[in-house]
């Protein structure tokens, strides 16, 4: 279970990027989070396994209180959430399998660490987890002789590697076609259903948020204006989210002035 | 354990046997290098020539440093080495476009580019002082028998870049030129030199860069540059000239690299 | 578009189309870099004393050392072994010796690995001041602090490698993409196991791709640092050229030619492996 109480995250540049943020999400929901570019949909599931920092408030993960944990607790706190990004962030001069194997390194002896070498066990893992996203003949291939789609995947099957909790996806289909983006879609609700893993999604897709996920999220400048059902999700609701044409970010946002 | 993975599992690639080969060959040569460099540190008189050679860099003779005389000074013989490599340059990369032309897989038959090859790499082999000491029995010495031998040994490296700059030089615009009916002269005045140009001159100048630096050994075999009086300061044991030099020959190649990488950019970014 | 002081003085030309808007062309470049290129090439042939005259009365001087060389001296073969050797390992000494120290430099000087721009600027000018030296002149000074002899070669093999090798490497490493490191991170790796199986695989094979290539260069480097004392096989070309023998001087170019061309081939395969 994700618990925001009363969370407000502001960045070093004075940058408020949540608001006041109340949220309960269950565990093996399956969570879109929509909202404009700059809303705050990539700093909410950061907070989530630390990669950023709460200012004020309380954020407890399956009852541990996140802001308290130090340096070797957030590690071993990360092992159970999965990260999938919009890059992939893959290392793409080695092959699949050792991308999907780099999961399983916080628990190697140092030796192995130094030679780069990997226990058998593990090795199986890996390929099944490959297996389960339907790659499994690609394991050997280097991840730069690989389809954006195909990566996706391989970075999927690394998460699941994992074995987590928790998935956090900051924008997983936005750089593939929309035939490639259904198909890692339909790869996340199946992990879902099978392993009643979360998910959080953060998706510019409203097509395929209410599609796929059972519950919609949205934010606008920082607050969540939207938390409900995907079926009550109405244009009337998605106009709060999004608001009207003139409210698209301008040039001297923070973020587009970046740019 | 499923049969697919199990399978898969069999077919994962085993580089051991490769790898520790590697590593013992490897691992030999390091020892028989080992054993062929006799390792000595530095006597005390060795330490005294360090301290020297420091104290020089930091109270370098001012008087010869920036004596502009022509001749006398650093800043003279900088020049005259400056001059060396920019004749060697120009005449080196002049020399290498028919050669790079004929090095050309794509431009000639394979045979021809690869005796031309051959033939290049042959050159390149021969260290640049024996050249400079054959050229000094044409020229007698000075910087002009310093200019013959950089013409020369740049040949090899420029010709190689120029290769590289043909082959990968951009079809496409050919194709769609031949589609538009246009005659061959057409076809290399406004399809290939426009390409070749900029490429030929950012390899040339980056080139420079290095001729700038073996310039200065020339003068090793009396063939011009700098390389000579930094040799008589140090043998004569007068650190702060040596000093001088060495400041010059830093700034100088320095300022070079930085003012040719700014030139290439621009050159790439049109 | 900039206008540059280039394009004040040669105006661009000025195309209007139909709808009333202008475009503008550069003047070409190339009339105006030749021209300077001219200007320069005539400076220095003053400086230098070119005379290309001089090319067509004397130049078979040239080629009397070359024919003097053939047949080259085949009983002075016994000879070349032994500095052969030494030249190939001190470069080999040198290059693995300036590729190993390359690796803390290039990870110091890279701003993305230790966030420290002072350091980063020290490193960084610290390299590039050592790659000016030439490194004949490295290795003259080498012989006056570790006296004559192969130790002074190979110092100044290794610093010219460890410059060399250090920039590229920076280079490279700050241009990785820090994606794959960020994924590792959110994974709960530590900084150093990131950096390990983030980074440095995609950083090996091009370290060791061009530490192969300072390796090929090296060989020919070191076949002249024994002109200043420092051992090889420079040091018996010095010696054979000063008595005006030039078979044997013949015979040490052509295994010098075989040695470097093998090598060559050699290190090219497995950089070819690499990429
Ligand atoms: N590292 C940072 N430092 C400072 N400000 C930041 C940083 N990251 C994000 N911001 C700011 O925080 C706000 C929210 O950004 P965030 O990346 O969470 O938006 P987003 O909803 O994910 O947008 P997008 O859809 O474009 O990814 C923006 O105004 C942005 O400029
Ligand atoms: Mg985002």
């Amino acid at each position: 279970m994700i618990e925001f109480k009363d969370v407000n995250k502001t960045y070093p540049n004075g940058v408020t990027a949540l608001k006041n943020v109340n949220l309960t999400i269950d565990q093996g929901e399956f969570v879109a989070i929509i909202g404009l570019s700059g809303a705050g949909k990539s700093t909410l599931i950061r907070c989530i396994n630390r990669m950023h920092e709460i200012n004020e408030g309380t954020l407890t993960v399956n009852d541990v209180n996140v802001g308290k944990l130090s340096g070797k607790q957030i590690r071993s706190f990360r092992r159970k959430i999965g990260m999938i990004f919009q890059s992939f962030n893959l290392v793409t001069r080695t092959s699949v399998i050792n991308n999907v194997l780099i999961s399983s390194v916080p628990e190697l002896s140092w030796w192995r660490k130094l030679v780069g070498l990997f226990p058998k066990e593990k090795k199986v893992e890996a390929l099944e987890a490959l297996d389960k996203v339907g790659i499994l003949d690609k394991a050997y291939n280097r991840v730069d002789q690989l389809s954006g789609g195909q990566q996706q995947r391989v970075a999927l099957a690394r998460t699941i590697a994992q074995n987590p909790d928790i998935i956090l996806a900051d924008e997983p289909v936005a750089s593939l076609d929309p035939v490639t983006a259904k198909v890692v879609m339909d790869d996340f609700k199946r992990i879902n259903q099978e392993t009643n893993m979360s998910i959080l999604i953060n998706i510019h897709h409203v097509e395929l948020a209410l599609e796929y996920a059972d519950r919609v999220i949205g934010i606008r400048q920082g607050e969540v204006v939207y938390d409900g059902k995907s079926e009550d999700v109405s244009q009337d609701v998605l106009d709060q989210i999004y608001g009207s044409i003139d409210n698209v970010p301008k040039m001297d946002d923070p973020e587009e002035a970046e740019v | 354990m499923n049969k697919a993975v199990a399978q898969q599992l069999e077919k994962a690639p085993n580089r051991k046997v490769y790898l520790s080969t590697i590593a013992i060959i490897l691992t030999a040569l390091i020892i028989w290098s080992f054993m062929g460099v006799n390792i000595t540190g530095f006597d005390q008189r060795g330490t005294q020539i360090a301290t020297n050679i420091f104290s020089g860099l930091f109270s370098p003779d001012l008087e010869f440093l920036f004596d502009f005389t022509s001749g006398g000074g650093v800043p003279g013989l900088l020049f005259e080495t400056i001059a060396i490599a920019f004749l060697g340059t120009v005449f080196g990369s002049f020399l290498a476009i028919p050669i790079s032309f004929l090095m050309s897989p794509s431009i000639v038959s394979r045979p021809v580019a690869f005796v031309t090859r051959l033939v290049v790499i042959f050159i390149r082999t021969i260290p640049s002082l024996v050249y400079g000491l054959m050229f000094i029995r044409v020229t007698g010495p000075g910087p002009y028998a310093g200019v013959l031998t950089m013409s020369l040994t740049s040949i090899g490296m420029i010709s190689r870049l120029y290769v590289d700059v043909i082959e990968n030089l951009d079809r496409g615009v050919l194709e769609a030129m031949t589609s538009m009916g246009c005659t061959t002269y057409q076809k290399v005045r406004y399809g290939i030199l426009p390409q070749l140009f900029s490429s030929f001159l950012s390899v040339t100048i980056y080139r420079y860069d290095m001729n700038l630096r073996d310039a200065t050994i020339l003068g090793l075999v009396g063939a011009g540059g700098i390389g000579a009086p930094l040799i008589f300061a140090m043998r004569s044991y007068r650190w702060s000239e040596v000093g001088s030099i060495l400041i010059g020959l830093v700034v100088l190649i320095l300022a070079v690299e930085i003012f040719s990488n700014k030139l290439r950019e621009r050159l790439v970014n049109g | 578009m900039r206008e540059t002081v280039y394009d004040k003085i040669f105006k661009p030309k000025t195309y209007t189309l139909s709808n009333g808007k202008e475009v503008k062309q550069r003047a070409s470049r190339a009339p105006f870099i030749l021209l300077i290129v001219l200007f320069v090439t005539v400076v220095s042939g003053e400086v230098t004393g070119v005379d290309l005259s001089m090319l067509r009365t004397r130049g078979h001087q040239f080629i009397v050392i070359l024919t003097a060389m053939f047949p080259p001296n085949f009983n002075f073969m016994n000879n070349v072994w032994g500095p052969l050797f030494d030249t190939i390992q001190m470069s080999l000494l040198g290059s693995i010796a300036g590729a190993l120290l390359a690796i803390p430099f290039a990870l110091l000087s890279s701003s993305n690995i230790i966030r420290n721009r002072l350091l980063n600027g020290f490193f960084k000018l610290f390299l590039s001041i050592l790659r000016t030296l030439p490194t004949l002149i490295s290795a003259l000074i080498a012989t006056f602090i570790f006296g004559l002899g192969t130790m002074a070669g190979t110092v100044a093999i290794f610093l010219f490698t460890l410059s060399y090798i250090g920039k590229l490497m920076y280079e490279h490493i700050e241009n990785v993409d820090m994606g794959a490191f960020e994924a590792h991170e959110s994974m709960g790796l530590s900084k150093v196991e990131a950096f390990r199986y983030a980074i440095v695989p995609d950083v090996l094979p091009t370290y060791l791709s061009v530490s192969l290539y300072a390796f090929e260069g090296n060989i020919r480097f070191a076949a002249i640092l024994g002109y200043v004392g420092a051992g090889g096989v420079g040091l018996l070309l010095d010696e054979r050229l000063g008595w005006r023998d030039y078979p044997s001087v013949g015979m040490v170019l052509l295994i010098l030619m075989l040695v470097v061309f093998v090598i060559e081939r050699i290190s090219e395969y497995f950089r070819m492996k690499l990429t």
